[in-house]
């Protein structure tokens, strides 16, 4: 169980290293890493050992693993991949990713 | 079985409705279907809502069970009179900014309507659910759109502050989702009404929502979490300003109401193991409440643009609103509720009409425009209104806000979890807080509105954007009609001054629906 703990904990850290850096690309990684880690966290909460599948017809619900952090995390996981295909897009609208310079619009900067 | 029809049934269509309009507006694709759908939804939301608040004074409380499923098991849509009330206010504000936008032509732009429409129904949700995770599930409806929004409108400074909304917004997101994840672990349920009172015997409990309420917080603008609010939104435009206003930090204050009330129980006494966790929990909310206020009303001192001025309020009024949580008696609960609404109310006609100064006259910063008052009566007229609500005097709903705010704190003596403390402190906050915010306000006056007449102007280019500054012809003038909205929002701010004691009634069934969670329970969990 210690296991899922540190992978959780060197996700999150990870994670939050890359959100530090400049670059978009990067901050992106490290955005997917803490959801990732989220994921695991979620994925704890039920049972985290193996257990049987969650299905009436087959399983006894004392075998059973408990469907709701499953049902979270399956959610969680097409949501997180909704935002990081916009946050992509953004990346590369935007080619000059430290923000030094301004994007050109064509607009007067008022 | 439980029957399929009931009344609870019908609290689906605030989701079903907003929804379904923003694909037909995708079809459809007519500029005329998309005006009439911006403003039209919301307005029927009102009316929904309105018709809620009066069912609520019969019964109390109204769930709904989705798909039918047992109490418990299925996800619970639920409204109470706070429910309601949320949903008038904050439809109220959507069909001012919806308005709002269709004058300015930003209706026009592609999708625009379809994405309002999309975080209207994610707003919604957010307001309906009794899930947690459904929380988690609409509050991320709700950005989405967000984020699609603030890149689509505004300046060229959306491009950079787009990705900072997105990360900001999705690292607190996934905070939000830790703490659900760790409510789960600790308690075995998100369902909220089977949550109520846990956190305040289980100190696991307590620090699992704890996390919950600072992605919570963090989606407020809550000071020191509040770094986003006052860079993202004034890059902005105005509509869409407004529009975010309204909607994203309500729906974060109104869940860390409901939650913090329910699962604490902050009225009623707590047990010995969980008595400490939940004092502490006190202290850390009153001591980031009086910094929010204060921080709030000092950084709109240094703000060079109307709307950044306008952001800062926003988050000295998130303070204000959250003096309910702080000072938990049910008078401080009623007026935190009252000022919500008043700032909704206010902040909605501000930023639309300082919308129509900037749309008209190309510019939002405060040093290059000024003596709007000689040429635009009306506006004139409407900020400074709205600048008295902001600094809380009549003849607006700020008076009440604020008065409620302050009699309420004198009122709560030392049952707080600043004891003696309490009174003094707060009441300090509160009058700090109005003091420079009357400063900051009459600085924004003064260099734009009062001041030299104004000589040039930057007018929007056919291209789109701004063209070069040009000198000022004596016949441009704010169109009245972009007016309209902010007047129609300044009129409700007035008739909440004159008229408060209609509203009272609502208001205090919502904060004893906090306090009383009996009833919330039995409705959900049958």
């Amino acid at each position: 169980m210690l296991v899922l703990a540190v992978t959780v904990g060197v996700l999150t850290a990870a994670g939050v290293w890359l959100l530090q850096q400049r670059s978009m690309v990067r901050a992106i990684f490290g955005l997917t890493l803490i959801s990732h880690a989220v994921n695991l966290l979620l994925l704890t909460t039920g049972v985290p050992g193996w257990r049987v599948e969650p299905l009436m017809s087959t399983a006894q619900a004392a075998d059973a693993a408990d469907p709701l952090p499953q049902a979270f995390v399956l959610t969680a996981i097409v949501i997180s991949m909704a935002t990081t295909i916009f946050m992509l897009a953004l990346a590369v609208i935007g080619r000059d990713d430290d923000q030094e310079k301004v994007p050109e619009t064509g607009e007067e900067h008022a | 079985m439980t029957e399929l029809m009931t009344p609870g049934s019908l609290l689906a269509l605030f989701v079903a409705v907003p929804l379904l309009c923003a694909g037909l507006s995708v079809i459809l694709r007519q500029r005329v279907v998309d005006r009439i759908l911006l403003v039209g939804v919301p307005v029927l939301a009102i009316a929904g809502a309105v018709a809620l608040m009066l069912f609520h004074r019969e019964v109390p409380v109204l769930a709904s069970a989705i798909g039918a499923y047992e109490g418990g098991i299925a996800i619970p849509l639920v409204s109470d009179t706070l429910t309601a009330l949320m949903l008038a206010t904050t439809g109220l504000a959507t069909a001012a900014s919806g308005w709002f936008l269709t004058l300015t032509g930003e209706a026009r732009l592609r999708f625009v309507p379809a994405l309002a429409l999309l975080l209207m129904t994610g707003v919604n949700g957010a307001l309906l659910t009794g899930d947690l995770f459904n929380l988690f599930v609409f509050v991320e409806v709700m950005l989405l759109p967000s984020y699609a929004l603030i890149a689509v409108t505004g300046t060229w400074r959306r491009l950079g502050l787009g990705r900072m909304f997105v990360i900001v917004n999705l690292v607190t997101s996934l905070i939000l989702l830790m703490g659900v994840g760790l409510v789960y672990g600790s308690a075995g349920a998100v369902n909220l009404a089977a949550l109520a009172g846990r956190a305040a015997e289980d100190p696991q409990v307590a620090l699992a929502v704890t996390v919950v309420l600072l992605a919570l917080a963090i989606k407020a603008g809550v000071v020191p979490v509040h770094g986003w609010l006052p860079r993202a939104y004034p890059g902005t435009s105005a509509g869409i300003m407004a529009l975010f206003s309204a909607l994203h930090t309500k729906v974060a204050l109104y869940a860390i109401f409901r939650i913090y009330f329910t699962t604490f129980e902050p009225g009623s006494p707590s047990g010995a193991a969980g008595a400490a966790m939940a004092s502490t929990v006190a202290v850390v909310i009153a001591v980031v409440v009086l910094a929010t206020m204060v921080v709030g009303a000092i950084g709109s001192l240094g703000e060079q643009r109307f709307r950044g001025v306008l952001a800062f309020q926003m988050v000295a009024g998130v303070g204000h609103i959250l003096i309910g949580v702080a000072v938990t008696s049910p008078a401080a609960v009623a007026a935190g509720l009252f000022y919500l609404v008043h700032h909704v109310v206010t902040m909605a006609s501000l930023l639309t009409t300082v919308g129509a100064v900037e749309h008209t006259y190309g510019t939002g910063v405060l040093g290059r425009i000024s003596g709007v008052m000689h040429r635009d009566r009306l506006a004139a007229v409407l900020v400074a209104l709205g600048l008295l609500s902001l600094a809380g005097l009549p003849p607006t709903s700020g008076l009440w806000g604020k008065l409620g705010l302050g009699l309420a704190v004198a009122e709560a003596g030392e049952t707080g979890p600043a004891g003696a403390w309490q009174t003094p402190v707060f009441l300090g906050a509160i009058v700090v807080s109005s003091v420079v915010t009357l400063v900051a306000l009459q600085r924004l006056w003064g260099s734009s509105f009062a001041g030299a007449p104004l000589h040039r102007y930057w007018p929007a280019a056919p291209e789109g954007g701004r063209a070069k500054a040009q000198t000022l012809e004596g016949e441009v003038r704010i169109p009245l009609r972009l007016l309209a909205p902010g007047t129609m929002m300044m009129g409700v701010s007035i008739v909440l001054f004159l008229f408060a004691g209609l509203l009272m009634p609502f208001i205090d069934t919502a904060t004893a629906g906090l306090f009383e969670t009996g009833p919330y329970i039995e409705a959900v969990l049958p």
